[in-house]
């Protein structure tokens, strides 16, 4: 039978050994996160319920690259003692990327069911349309479709209510 | 929440590995453009309607609406429209639907939402008010004007006690509103295409102050005071607030516009509605008129 670690003075019982999950994406790589972190994406707490033995979980949509920074997202908004402000100064820095990037989040949190993510990659794209006309935005995120100069006529219509 | 992709980018230069293109805007799924719009404002997100069909189908999702609607609009819209089967319609329709101004109360009150916050405006007009000697064309007289939402104002020649009182019970949501009083001293008309004001009753405002008087049924209550000033313009003068903590019952609010020292008359004074919207609103509202 082991004693327990006397690593301090206090009486307060050893920490829990925390269950891991590793994830596999798309190109193969593996990353191992919490269980609590995981448990941040429906789609995950879906699977882990369901493979209960199994702690490998493939993520067949999401690259390895994608999948690290998702990984990264999860672990620090499980994390315990991190205030609101710090919290959000890091989220900040943690979607301060190119575009592409941005939409891999977004894709990736819809996929995968994780609101915070979701929501933090959504507002950002939002920051960046507010204020900006419809041309400007196919511009800069470079749409190149477009609704037929008939659809076009009907969504003049349907939405003309917004600007009398 | 679908991963299906809409299935837009059409541009070659996707990637010299070939394999999966970097997702632009306008590939990622119509749900997370529709999560995107939802953060932007109504007038964004119809501009952005016509930006392409994944745009156009995300800008009608029900979420997005939902959540900009009031949350008992279901219970304004039974109170203030005659058709019930507006309930049926998607939520962007609603909302448009209660954008315009809709005339209740035999036409004596219009309720609307602003656009930008979905936030409730509502008027009354004079004639759902109760204007002391409003009767008596000694003192007052209709003037028909399509200076008002109401075509028509009340305007004062002379009296020596003025008092408008009105009272009002509507399920407002949640929030806090303020009561505006839109009055104008002397009469507009036009001549010859400009528009003209005739000062020719405007007397005693400048003596003493008029009196506001704000209550609800919940026991708030506001009092205040001002001059009315500013001939030949619309002036909504800003009587009080008022805070709806629950929007399951109906908030009941009284309200008073009083100048009644008798020791001197008042006249050439038209009076228009009493306007109440979230004081977000309110904030901008004279800086418009």
């Amino acid at each position: 039978m082991s004693s327990p670690p006397s690593a301090s003075a206090s009486s307060s019982p050893p920490p829990c050994p925390k269950k891991m999950i590793t994830l596999r994406s798309s190109d193969g790589a593996t990353f191992e996160i919490e269980e609590t972190a995981a448990l941040q994406s429906k789609t995950l707490e879906n699977m882990i319920h369901e493979n209960c033995a199994s702690t490998l979980i493939p993520v067949p949509n999401i690259t390895g690259e994608v999948l690290a920074r998702v990984v990264e997202f999860c672990s620090k908004h499980a994390e315990a003692g991190v205030d609101d402000e710090s919290l959000g100064a890091w989220d900040e820095e943690f979607v301060a990327v190119d575009h592409t990037t941005l939409f891999d989040y977004i894709r990736a949190a819809n996929f995968l069911e994780i609101p915070t993510l979701l929501d933090l990659g959504c507002q950002t794209v939002a920051d960046m349309i507010k204020g900006k006309t419809p041309d400007e935005i196919k511009k800069t995120f470079k749409i190149t479709t477009a609704c037929t100069p008939e659809e076009e006529e009907e969504v003049r219509g349907e939405n003309q209510w917004a600007f009398e | 929440m679908g991963s299906s992709f809409s299935g837009f980018s059409s541009d070659s230069d996707a990637d010299g590995d070939g394999a999966l293109a970097k997702p632009r805007l306008g590939d990622i799924p119509e749900s997370c453009v529709a999560a995107v719009l939802m953060h932007l404002d109504p007038t964004q997100i119809c501009s952005l309607a016509r930006l392409n069909r994944a745009f156009r189908g995300a800008s009608s999702a029900d979420f997005i609406w939902e959540a900009k609607l009031p949350e008992n609009y279901g219970t304004i819209v039974e109170k203030v429209l005659d058709e019930p089967k507006v309930l049926n319609l998607g939520k962007k329709e609603i909302y448009a639907r209660l954008c315009r101004p809709n005339s209740f109360d035999g036409g004596t009150k219009e309720v609307w939402l602003d656009k930008r916050t979905g936030g409730v405006c509502l008027s009354i007009s004079f004639k759902a008010l109760m204007i002391t000697g409003i009767d008596d064309r000694r003192y007052w007289n209709h003037i028909s004007t399509e200076e008002s939402r109401f075509h028509s104002v009340a305007y004062l020649q002379q009296i020596w006690w003025f008092e408008v009182d009105g009272e009002l019970e509507f399920p407002f949501p949640t929030g806090t509103y303020s009561v505006f009083f839109r009055v104008q001293l002397g009469k507009s008309t036009k001549r010859l295409g400009r528009r003209v004001c005739n000062p020719e009753h405007v007397h005693g405002w400048d003596i003493k102050p008029v009196h506001f008087q704000l209550t609800t049924s919940d026991g708030q209550r506001v009092a205040s005071h001002c001059h009315v000033d500013n001939p030949g313009n619309w002036i909504h003068y800003h009587m009080g607030d008022f805070v709806v903590g629950k929007s399951d019952t109906s908030t009941k609010i009284n309200f008073s516009m009083t100048q009644i020292d008798c020791t001197h008359t008042k006249g050439g004074l038209c009076v228009d509605c009493v306007l109440i919207c979230p004081s977000s609103v309110g904030k901008l509202i004279n800086s418009l008129s």
